[in-house]
């Protein structure tokens, strides 16, 4: 179920080859837009449900006669859907209007560009890339530009201040998170993310599965870097300075509110999910199941890699509500003087280990 | 060199540490939930073992409220109040004789004999600071806070609540008409000549 | 460039406007724009009389609204030359202290918060919200008390209080230990507070800053120990001051440290009253009528905040001439210029967290 098989099946239909390519593309496309405001859903609630239960509080609840927000507070997240949407929509007067109101659709667009290129399941792809995980770490870069409109075009301070803080850690969280990723495709072979998944299969000792992350001592530390700078580029505490509650208001989504700030908060959950999915994919053995040789068919497939998805998206929320945040220039520290060279030398580890050990 | 790789030691040590204890509050909140959801649940008045004699009336803050049939005009609880949200006019009547025509007893419940009709007894409760300084001193008990020890004279209010502000001026006398204001303040006068 | 952390932000502990002069991130110069709460504390003062006064002074600094009530029943007595009975002190010590330990969690809490670290603070809140309790269960009221009268106080204790504070205190104390590990020990928090914003103990004491401020500094001066009023000389409690173990002396950790001991401290002290603990009546050394003589009095006391002082002039009459509260912390926000010049922006809210200011008492 890729978008070549979708476009072979058009053709046959219809003449235009062009127009059998964008149906094709327009039809992928919905599954996978569904699946973004699913998964924006679905993790906002747990995330409040989460932090509830770690502070000693339980969350949204629904009770009483009418059950307003269902049982367990279920009905929490479309009441606040619908509330965002029907919100007045504001634009500040000085404010750079074009920018201001295209910010948002970009960052959006670099977080549905990652999505496209993940493995849910062998055959559910909706691109396979042959540089898939080049491919990702390039989109997930186009955030950054999306960032720094909204904070230019809001035209108030803070949001200067928040998005100038964000460029900066995002440009530099990519280093460490390119340089761990190195590690699997040196490991593989390859950059395509099918392929890293098949070289993942079978097990080792008979009851680990052969993942990646148990291969060997330094791809275990490259899955720790790769994964705390991803939480670094999705802007989450500990390195949330950007969006800092107590500091900057809200930093750069300070001036925006109803529809636009809803798709600011639909595209940083996208950024979780497409991160923990090149993790999972990278390091965890994407769609293969962790006892090896049961449950391996492709509808088990897709369980498993969601299932790891959402256990990276429930320790970024841990992270979240149990550390302080790091001031701008610890995070420029701890990224360049001790991610860069951990990272540097687990590529020189897994070198020579694949030299002397094979 | 060596503080390079203890800070990295400390770090991870210290970060895994926290993380523990909001794991495990995680796992306990059936057991450790502090969160009171409101109109369901609501937090009882705790009973108060008072065990002793003097003013024990005194020991909750809710919505005031005024007996006026104990009230004897004495002025009391208007000078102690701090932020001046008490207002009481009174008439000079005959003392320890009824008034039926405004339904005014002589006698308090108490027995104290009474001198003085009320004709006003408003409560801005908007201005109130629940400083409980205005049941102290009124020989009658008959301003009190609602509820609580109180509860056999007035059950307990504390949610009492308005749409508009001008709904939380209180007015505890009985209204008097005009006319009936002119028959006191002439009976008064007459009983003076 | 010129940045308002404005009357409306998170994370001012209060309405307080604080106009920066920054150059990039590093900060130049700031001003902080006060009297957006002020209420005219000092002008009702003169108007009420001596008794009425003491719903004023709760609100002054609401979350410490028993040491404030203390510190004007003190000074009034110390003016009419009035003793009061041995249980009036004992409960009123073992008010207060309860309240430097309510008031100290929030304020950890809240600096918690300032910093980024969201749960420390609904566990420090969750604990004081059991204090606010035990004051509901004896006076009725959950935060601003009019309970501390001159001569005396407005309740009695109700009979199983002390059952009800040692269980607390069995529970509390444990607890510390949480969160020091949560927040405390964290590498992060560390990071963030240690060196940054020293106030080096001889500007702290030229600015006038009191209170754990100036012990974080290292100074050792406690109104309680050193012009002992009340009983506070029967007690045996240490006064934490700041060793820079984790940083320099004096920075905004060495604070933070000094207010966690504190807590430690306080629930020593109650549990030393509540032992002894006499019996007896608390009315009766309530005068009928306060008419203190002409004269005037300044004493000062410890409030959770530092060296709180009450300045009483009377003429006779049954309400005051003035009535000053000297607040302390006014001085500590006074000395926020100097010590937070050359640092980062998220460094100044860090350094305002950690002097512990409540607007209330600022702008009276």
């Amino acid at each position: 179920m890729t978008v070549d098989f979708l476009i072979d099946l058009f053709s046959k239909f219809i003449d235009v080859p062009v127009v059998a390519f964008l149906l094709a593309v327009t039809i992928a496309g919905i599954p996978l837009f569904v699946l973004m405001a699913l998964n924006a859903t679905v993790a906002v609630y747990v995330e409040r449900k989460v932090s509830a239960f770690m502070m000693d509080r339980i969350g949204p609840m629904g009770q009483g006669p009418g059950l307003h927000a269902g049982k367990w507070g279920v009905l929490q997240t479309i009441a606040d859907a619908l509330k965002l949407l029907i919100k007045e929509d504001t634009v500040p007067a000085s404010a750079d209007k074009l920018l201001f109101k295209m910010a948002p659709f970009i960052i959006f667009i670099g977080a549905f560009l990652g999505i496209a290129a993940l493995p849910f399941s062998s055959v559910i792809q909706v691109v396979d890339f042959n540089v898939g995980v080049f491919y990702i770490i390039a989109v997930a870069s186009v955030g950054v530009i999306g960032i720094v409109m909204a904070g230019w075009a809001s035209n108030n301070k803070w949001s200067l201040y928040g998005a100038m803080r964000s460029a900066a850690q995002i440009i530099s969280y990519e280093i460490p998170a390119g340089l761990s990723i190195i590690v699997p495709i040196m490991m593989a072979g390859t950059m395509n993310l099918q392929s890293l998944i098949e070289f993942q299969t079978g097990s080792v000792w008979g009851i680990l599965p052969n993942w990646i992350i148990f291969n060997n001592p330094f791809s275990f530390l490259a899955f720790f870097i790769f994964f705390i700078s991803a939480v670094a580029e999705t802007n989450r505490t500990p390195f949330d300075i950007p969006e800092a509650e107590s500091e900057l208001v809200a930093g750069w989504m300070t001036e925006y509110s109803g529809f636009r700030w809803a798709v600011f908060f639909l595209s940083e959950y996208a950024n979780m999910f497409v991160v923990s999915g090149l993790a999972a994919t990278a390091f965890l053995g994407g769609w293969q199941s962790p006892i090896p040789g049961l449950f391996n068919s492709p509808l088990w497939g897709l369980f498993w890699f969601l299932g790891k998805i959402i256990f990276l998206i429930f320790v970024m929320m841990w992270f979240r509500w149990t550390f302080p945040r790091l001031r701008v220039d610890q995070l420029m520290h701890v990224c360049w003087k001790v991610f860069i060279p951990i990272a540097m030398l687990n590529i020189f580890g897994v070198g020579i280990w694949k030299l002397i050990i094979g | 060199m060596s503080r390079y790789f203890t800070n990295i030691y400390d770090t991870v040590n210290t970060l895994w540490t926290g993380m523990r204890i909001t794991f495990r509050h995680m796992m306990n909140i059936r057991r450790d939930n502090v969160t009171l959801q409101y109109p369901e649940e609501r937090w009882p008045r705790p009973e108060r073992n008072i065990g002793f004699n003097h003013g024990d009336y005194n020991v909750i803050r809710s919505r005031l409220h005024v007996d006026i049939d104990d009230c004897i005009g004495c002025y009391r609880c208007e000078r102690a109040c701090p932020v001046d949200c008490i207002k009481i006019d009174t008439i000079k009547s005959d003392r320890g004789e009824d008034i039926p025509s405004v339904s005014h007893t002589g006698v308090t419940s108490n027995g104290t004999k009474k001198g003085f009709v009320v004709s006003r007894f408003t409560i801005d409760m908007s201005e109130c600071c629940y400083c409980n300084l205005c049941t102290y001193p009124c020989p009658e008990e008959c301003i009190f806070m609602v509820g609580g020890p109180n509860s056999s004279k007035h059950p307990i209010d504390y949610e009492f609540s308005e749409v508009d502000r001008k709904d939380l001026i209180y007015e505890f006398a009985k209204k008097l008409t005009p006319k009936q204001r002119e028959g006191l303040t002439k009976t008064d006068e007459k009983a003076e000549a | 460039m010129v940045l308002n952390i404005g009357p409306q932000h998170p994370s001012t502990h209060g309405v307080l406007r604080l106009e920066v002069m920054t150059d990039g991130e590093i900060v130049s110069k700031i001003t902080p724009h006060l009297g957006y709460l002020h209420r005219c504390f000092e002008k009702h003062a003169e108007n009420v009389t001596y008794e009425q006064v003491i719903p004023f002074t709760d609100r002054c600094d609401y979350l410490a609204s028993m040491n404030s009530n203390f510190g004007y029943v003190v000074a009034m007595e110390d003016l009419m030359e009035i003793e009061v009975s041995e249980r009036v002190q004992y409960i009123r010590v073992i008010m207060a202290e309860l309240n430097r330990i309510a008031s100290h969690l929030l304020a950890l809490g809240v600096y918690g918060l300032d910093i980024g670290a969201f749960t420390p603070f609904l566990y420090m809140l969750r604990d004081r919200e059991r204090i606010l309790d035990m004051f509901e269960y004896t006076c009725g009221a959950r935060l601003l008390y009019n309970y501390m009268w001159i001569g005396g106080v407005s309740h009695d204790l109700p009979k199983d209080f002390e059952k009800i504070c040692f269980e607390f205190l069995d529970y509390f104390e444990p607890q510390i230990e949480e969160y020091n590990n949560l927040l405390t020990y964290n590498k992060i928090f560390i990071e963030r507070t240690a060196d940054v914003g020293v106030i080096p103990a001889d500007i702290a004491i030229s600015y006038g800053v009191s209170g754990p401020n100036l012990r974080g500094s290292g100074v050792n001066w406690d109104v309680r120990k050193d012009e002992p009023y009340s009983i506070y000389d029967r007690f045996e409690f240490d006064i934490p001051t700041g060793t820079g173990e984790f940083g320099t002396l004096g920075d905004c950790f060495d604070r933070y440290w000094v207010r966690m001991l504190e807590i430690s401290q306080s629930a020593k002290i109650i549990r030393q009253a509540l032992k002894d603990l006499p019996g007896g009546d608390v009315f009766e050394t309530m005068p009928k009528k306060i008419r203190p003589p002409k004269g005037s009095i300044y004493r000062r006391t410890e409030s959770p905040r530092g060296d709180l002082g009450y300045y009483i002039m009377s003429d006779g009459t049954p309400s005051p001439s003035r009535v000053k509260m000297r607040s302390p912390a006014f001085t500590a926000l006074s000395c926020l210029d100097e010590v937070s010049s050359g640092w980062m922006i998220s460094d100044v809210l860090a350094i305002l967290g950690s002097l512990d200011i409540v607007l209330g008492e600022i702008d009276r």
